[in-house]
């Protein structure tokens, strides 16, 4: 039968009989939302701006290393090439890293609070515990994939000059991913716990991102000044160096010796700094339970 | 609409909260069905720290609350699956648009994400927000705000949904377009808690009241039999003194409330109305049941002194 006249058909309101995924649909919704606000997805063109353009400057000198690697490749033939190494660009992206950081924890905790976000995660099916750690895996996988990305185009690269294939040097560099998937572990500590620490007070994102970045090197500033100045038990103070840390432990972890001005001189095992960056981390996670707990 | 087996939507026993010294709730008793309910009281009468303790959110310092059968301190997440909440202060990233917010509102309730972005789309549309669903929030006005905190409080299907004084900040026309919206929200199989301080608000959403003052219950019932009175109203034309006295002479109390009495007797008012006017050969304009309204009951229980 047909009508040359429209039928309306007022549905009205439909119940949902669907499935109902409880906590871990509310922690995986937690984790996808805080990676697209930390890269901006679905938001203004200003919010994607900052983190894409860093991870731009992160990625540029890989591919840059990779590239004069290839056109040098002859001479560096039977000794390692010093500039395309893990540790290197671990290096290089660590400061580009910083900045990045600084940017995301914020993002992840401040719009919720100061907002007011925080009211609706109230009412769904979750605890503080679930809403700290899904922010934290967002910053991890976000953070985590900045660290990374270069140095997978570092290792496909290398293994691409390899004289026995790609494959076969995919194959003989594979023991180092452990070490760079450790050493990015680190690295994400030890600057995404003092971002989450400043975030979960702070008011505002840009004060945040200064006391952020102040705290982190003039932390370190400090370290130097008094390791130098000092001797004895104040060498303990170069554990002060809160952005250096992770670099210490990841030529630790490499097997690098590299020389860091003014802490040198401290003289420390490098298992202090693993100490200070698991006890950072551990104190941001009780601070944030407790601050969090009457919020949600 | 779902309860829990014993009928009871939400049941306090002895509930009590306090922020250090200051005893927010004291010792709430009381217990509502499904329906419509209203949560009246003045401002820091212990409204949105009840709401917050049925949620979980905070810890009761005395008693329990269950809420749809559950107990709130043995099991909040199951709460919290089960309820919606749109707050009294804004709830929105102001980043995000419309629908992008109401979506995530949905899968952090744990909505797959297919049918989160189909009941985000009928749920802006029910709030009239169809148009306006990719609009950044932090461009939208108030109106359009408090329907899309109300959307994202009803998005995943609650059992229950909790409204903090929903209707604050709206100029006239979108209180009456928000009360309307919570009036049907019952027609959807959704039980509603509203909390206000407009008494009118409540009179014309809710079939339940429960009254707080002070953190304490004044009063609960089915607003019908709260506002229900025994006494009767009569308009009079003309000076009413001799009919007043004639009123009290066959023992009745009266009050003038302008060109209106409002009698009160043991025997049937209309009656004695209907004599005390034949008496006195005094006109009458109007004549009914003496309609009360939740303000007068607010007040003459000693709200809000």
């Amino acid at each position: 039968m047909t009508s040359d006249q429209g039928v309306v058909f007022d549905l009205g309101y439909q119940p949902h009989d669907g499935p109902r995924l409880g906590r871990r649909g509310a922690i995986f919704a937690t984790v996808r939302d805080g990676i697209r606000r930390i890269l901006g997805i679905r938001r203004k063109a200003r919010k994607k701006v900052m983190p894409w353009v860093l991870f731009g400057i992160a990625i540029i000198p890989v591919i840059a290393v990779v590239g004069v690697s290839f056109f040098v490749e002859d001479i560096f033939t039977g000794v390692d090439n010093p500039f395309a190494s893990h540790g290197n660009i671990f290096t290089i992206t660590s400061s580009t890293f910083l900045i990045f950081t600084a940017l995301a924890g914020p993002e992840l905790l401040i719009p919720d609070r100061v907002e007011g976000v925080l009211s609706v995660y109230a009412s769904r099916p979750m605890r503080v515990s679930d809403y700290l750690g899904a922010r934290a895996i967002a910053l991890a996988i976000a953070a985590g994939g900045f660290l990374v990305v270069p140095q997978f185009i570092l290792y496909v690269g290398l293994a691409s000059l390899d004289d026995d294939g790609w494959f076969s040097g995919l194959v003989s560099n594979a023991a180092e991913l452990p070490k760079v998937f450790l050493a990015a572990l680190f690295y994400l500590l030890a600057y995404g716990a003092p971002a989450f620490l400043v975030a979960m007070f702070a008011k505002r994102l840009g004060p945040a991102w200064g006391v952020y970045l102040a705290f982190m090197w003039l932390s370190s500033g400090f370290a130097v000044a008094i390791t130098e100045a000092t001797s004895g038990i104040w060498r303990y103070a170069a554990l002060g160096a809160l952005s250096v840390n992770p670099d210490i432990v990841m030529d630790w972890i490499f097997g690098r010796t590299t020389v860091r001005e003014g802490l040198s001189g401290a003289d420390l095992d490098p298992i202090w700094s693993v100490g200070i960056i698991l006890g950072i981390t551990a104190i941001t996670w009780i601070v944030g339970l407790r601050k969090y707990r009457s919020l949600l | 609409m779902t309860s829990s087996p014993d009928g009871a939507l939400i049941a306090t026993s002895q509930l009590g909260h306090a922020y250090g010294d200051i005893v927010a709730l004291h010792h709430l008793d009381f217990t509502v069905p499904a329906g419509r309910i209203g949560l009246v009281g003045a401002n820091g009468a212990g409204k949105s720290t009840l709401i917050k303790v049925l949620l979980g959110i905070l810890t009761p310092t005395e008693g329990t609350a269950r809420v749809l059968g559950i107990g709130v301190a043995d099991d909040p997440i199951a709460v919290r699956a089960r309820v919606g909440y749109m707050p009294e202060e804004s709830c929105l990233p102001l980043a995000q648009t419309a629908a992008d917010f109401t979506v995530y509102a949905a899968e952090l309730a744990g909505i797959p994400t297919k049918a989160a972005r189909q009941r985000a789309s009928d749920v802006l549309t029910l709030v009239g927000l169809h148009e306006e669903r990719f609009r950044y929030l932090g461009e939208f006005s108030t109106g359009m705000k408090q329907r899309a905190m109300l959307a994202q409080a009803i998005v995943h299907d609650p059992d229950l949904v909790f409204l903090d004084e929903p209707t604050a900040g709206l100029d006239p026309e979108g209180r009456a377009e928000m009360l309307s919206l919570i009036g049907r929200l019952g027609d959807f199989g959704i039980n509603v808690l509203v909390s206000s301080h407009v008494l009118t608000d409540i009179e014309s959403t809710c079939d339940w009241v429960v009254m707080l003052d002070g953190g304490r219950v004044l009063r609960t019932g089915p607003l019908t039999g709260i506002t229900g009175s025994d006494t009767v109203d009569v308009e009079l034309l003309g000076n009413g003194a001799e009919v007043i006295a004639a009123l009290q002479k066959r023992g009745a109390e009266v009050e003038v409330r302008g060109a209106v009495l409002r009698v009160r007797s043991s025997e049937d008012a209309f009656d004695l109305i209907r004599d005390a006017l034949a008496e006195s050969g005094a006109g009458m304009k109007r004549l009914s049941q003496s309609e009360t309204s939740l303000e007068d009951i607010f007040l003459a229980a000693g709200g809000a002194e």
